[in-house]
């Protein structure tokens, strides 16, 4: 719980002093939208945590939330080139082929022992193919179904805005239930043993290839969630959405706790995490210093410059923690080892 | 070698061994399990620097700071494992780290040269193969003349090798002895370390035999008797005081093995063990008994025969397979094996049945850590609690955790795999105690263990096993050092 402490007061602090410099940062409209980027981050990057938490890694999950929204669009949406059907029927399918992809991934990781790491960036080139040749290179619109509202409406309306947007409820959900599932439960309890010592589980009698191959499927489940949410913010699809973005969702696990050797990390720590990338996003935007009668502004362009440079800095940090507590572990067991052998001396035997 | 010093933390790994070696000479080194042969060959290959003591190579003292240092005199060490990159071909790998290459600033391997000095050295050691071959697909007996060959290039004059027939075939095995015979007509010394006395009787011109990490003595070949040897490698003083044992009055079988086939083994095995009895296993490291208990653990399922739990057909696919059944294993390498180090107690003690006192699903937590705290009591492991992580715990804690695991799901069958290594003297004493307090409610042990000391004061009966066979059943009263050292290094029963 340290380490998600120490990274909610990084997050407070940051949130001050964005702030601080510009009180827009703190505006209904603001908090609205980077809450709601934060919820779409968050959904697929508690996934994606069930997957690292075990050791292993999902490169595949941008592309899932990718072909999520092209399938909502071609079956579901009145646009032309589509079919029409009901966003019932749209949602239903797009889900189940969700699912079936990380069940697919996760056999073959489990069963033919594949890595991880190609068999999902095997998955996420395959699944952007699906995705491009089903919208034929071009866009699908989703306009004209009441779907379209979902990431832009929400519960309790205040001055136009919902309090809670849909994404937002979702996410709330997602946390409370990925929670329960890992840390209250013996399914949970698995994920973190495996990723502890998969030897060690099996050993235990765990059936570690079910538990493993089910992380895929809830990994990619959750993408398919977070699919469904930015279909209806982005209102067309096109085999641009989802590019890249499992990147974040990586970044985020690990800010949040998470350790890619498996074995560690909590939901609070990932939600901590997605909330550090996107305010991070929205606050290279937001920040402004005021010299005199000239307010200064950050590059855009140094976006990726500062993001990367928050994560090199957060994992150096994390890992000096973990040496340092790692040299005192050895000194002290150096120490029960020395006062043995000297009680050995002491002993006649 | 004179004197030599070897300390590692907690143990004195060679207690002051001298040894000598002749120009053209097959000197044998023997001992059992942890005498020290190999740390003392790897003192000598340059691998570990000595305490203390001192090394004369032509009657000149020498400093062993590398590896290097070691080959720069013409000592090469081929290890039991061989250390060869398959990737690479048999030239490769002869050359490697020492490549000939072409003149100028990139270095380019000069493979024509290599290539026809590795030929040259492959008739030397009886090889009939291209040196462009690449290693992987060679056989265990080749791969061994490649060592061989690598250790001539560098022009070796003292060859050491452990335990080098361990994987070769009969054929094979003959086919290296006679090149070890030409090498010592060449003025090569080699030391010859072996489990295998019908080898070291045939091959060696002098056996040195250590103990507990100290010399025991030479003997010349032509006076050695295998009785001889033995008595030498044993004859160890009991230092640990083993609890009571009633002796057993069951009968009853409860584990039946019939014709196990452990995959990697020639043959079956068959044994049985009784309601509450403990079953020691013996034999030399390689003897196939940790592969045997991963077998009837399930962790690697057998390729055939059969087996028996109580009267019923027990067949374990997986470890879920022998769990399910109260068949348990404490295994060897319990941190890599045993438990998850980043959990804590209570969550290491609960895991292989959480699943059952979970309701719906949810973890229990309290009855989690109850039965937890039950273990450590029972168990007097000492931790600062049960939310500790098992990480932070001393080697004999952690095998406590790893016992408590398994006697919180009521054991039929305990299988301990070496339950004392690496382990202090009063963890080792606890253990002992509960072990006996198991067997005396009923449950059946079985304990491998290459401790002598620990297999004949803890046993019933011991399986004495030797290459992947049962060579022989010892009951209690028979028990002794002798006749336990001489099953496991081949002999039959006589």
């Amino acid at each position: 719980m340290r380490r998600e402490l120490g990274m909610f007061f990084a997050l407070v602090l940051m949130c001050a002093g964005l702030w601080s410099s510009n009180h827009d940062f703190l505006n209904q409209s603001n908090i609205m939208n980077s809450t709601r980027q934060i919820a779409m981050l968050g959904i697929y990057a508690v996934g994606v945590g069930f997957v690292i938490i075990t050791g292993g890694i999902d490169l595949s999950i941008g592309s899932v939330i990718g072909l999520t929204g092209v399938l909502i669009a071609k079956i579901s949406s009145h646009a032309v080139g589509c079919m029409g059907y009901s966003i019932w029927i749209g949602i239903g399918v797009a889900m189940g082929v969700a699912m079936l992809i990380g069940l697919a991934q996760g056999l073959l990781i489990t069963r033919l022992k594949l890595q991880p790491f190609i068999v999902t960036l095997g998955g996420m080139l395959l699944i952007r193919g699906i995705s491009q040749t089903v919208v034929e290179g071009g866009t699908l619109s989703i306009g004209g179904i009441p779907f379209a509202k979902l990431a832009d409406s929400g519960l309790l309306e205040w001055r136009g805005d919902p309090l809670l947007p849909y994404p937002v409820l979702i996410f709330l959900v997602v946390i409370i239930l990925a929670t329960y599932v890992l840390h209250f439960t013996v399914f949970g309890r698995y994920v973190y043993a495996i990723g502890g010592s998969r030897d060690a589980a099996d050993y235990s009698g765990i059936n570690v290839k079910r538990i493993e191959a089910t992380t895929y499927v809830i990994s990619a489940g959750l993408g398919g969630i977070a699919g469904i949410c930015y279909a209806s913010y982005t209102g067309q699809m096109s085999q641009q959405v989802g590019i890249g973005f499992e990147l974040p969702a990586i970044a985020a696990v690990v800010l949040g706790g998470c350790s890619l050797r498996g074995g560690e990390g909590t939901v609070l720590g990932i939600v901590i995490g997605s909330a550090m990338m996107k305010v991070i996003d929205n606050g290279i935007i937001m920040f402004q210093l005021k010299v005199g009668s000239r307010t200064l502004r950050l590059d855009t362009n140094w976006t990726f410059i500062i993001i990367g440079a928050v994560i090199l800095i957060a994992v150096v940090l994390d890992q000096v923690v973990h040496i340092v507590q790692g040299k005192r572990r050895t000194r002290r067991a150096g120490e029960v080892v020395a006062a043995r052998q000297r009680g050995f001396e002491i002993t006649p035997t | 070698m004179r004197d030599i010093v070897k300390r590692f933390p907690g143990v004195v790994a060679l207690g002051g061994v001298s040894l000598h070696l002749n120009r053209g000479e097959v000197l044998a080194l023997m001992g059992e399990n942890g005498a020290g042969k190999s740390t003392l060959m790897k003192v000598l290959g340059g691998a570990y620097l000595p305490d203390d003591g001192q090394i004369f190579v032509d009657g000149n003292p020498v400093a062993l700071n590398s590896i290097k240092d070691a080959k720069r005199l013409g000592i090469a060490l081929i290890h039991q494992e061989l250390m060869l990159a398959p990737n690479l071909s048999i030239a490769g790998n002869i050359f490697l780290g020492n490549e000939k290459f072409c003149w100028g600033p990139l270095k380019k391997l000069d493979r024509g040269a290599m290539n026809n000095i590795a030929r040259k050295l492959l008739a030397r050691v009886g090889l009939n193969l291209s040196p462009s071959t690449s290693v992987s697909t060679l056989t265990a007996g080749q791969m061994q003349m490649v060592e061989i060959a690598k250790a001539l290039s560098a022009s070796a004059r003292i060859i050491i090798m452990d335990e080098p027939t361990s994987s070769l075939t009969a054929g094979e095995s003959r086919q290296l002895f006679q090149i070890i015979r030409q090498l010592k007509t060449e003025g090569i010394g080699i030391i010859y370390i072996s489990h295998r006395m019908e080898e070291v009787l045939d091959l060696a011109d002098r056996i040195t035999v250590l103990r507990d990490g100290k010399y025991v003595g030479d003997i010349e070949a032509a006076g050695a008797t295998h009785d001889r040897i033995v008595s030498m490698m044993v004859g160890r003083e009991f230092t640990h005081r083993f609890p009571e044992k009633s002796p057993t009055p069951s009968t009853e079988e409860v584990l039946i093995v019939r014709d196990l086939l452990v995959p990697g083994s020639p043959f079956g095995v068959s044994f049985s063990a009784r309601r509450g009895e403990v079953l020691g296993f013996a034999g030399l490291v390689g003897a196939g008994r940790t592969e045997l208990m991963q077998v009837i653990f399930g962790v690697t399922p057998a390729l055939g025969g059969s087996m028996s739990l109580l009267s019923q057909p027990f067949v374990a696919r997986h470890t879920r397979d022998a769990i399910r059944r109260g068949v348990y294993l404490a295994p060897e390498d319990r941190k890599r094996h045993g438990l998850v180090l980043p959990m804590t107690v209570a969550q290491n003690t609960s895991l292989p049945d959480v699943s059952h006192y979970a309701s719906g699903g949810r973890l229990d937590r309290k009855r989690e850590d109850y039965i937890a705290e039950q273990q450590v009591i029972r168990l007097r492991i000492k931790t600062p609690g049960i939310h500790q992580k098992v990480v932070n715990l001393s080697g004999g804690n952690q095998q406590k955790v790893v016992l408590g695991k398994w006697l919180a799901m009521q054991p039929k069958i305990l299988i301990l795999d070496e339950p004392t290594r690496g382990i202090d003297v009063g963890a080792k004493a606890e253990i002992y105690r509960q072990v006996a307090e198991l067997a005396a409610t009923g449950i059946t042990i079985l304990m491998v263990s290459s401790d002598m000391e620990e297999i004949i004061g803890m046993s019933d009966r011991v399986v004495v096993m030797h290459e992947r066979a049962i060579k022989g059943v010892l009951l209690r009263n028979e028990l002794s050092q002798e006749r336990i050292a001489s099953l496991m290094t081949g002999r039959k029963i006589a």
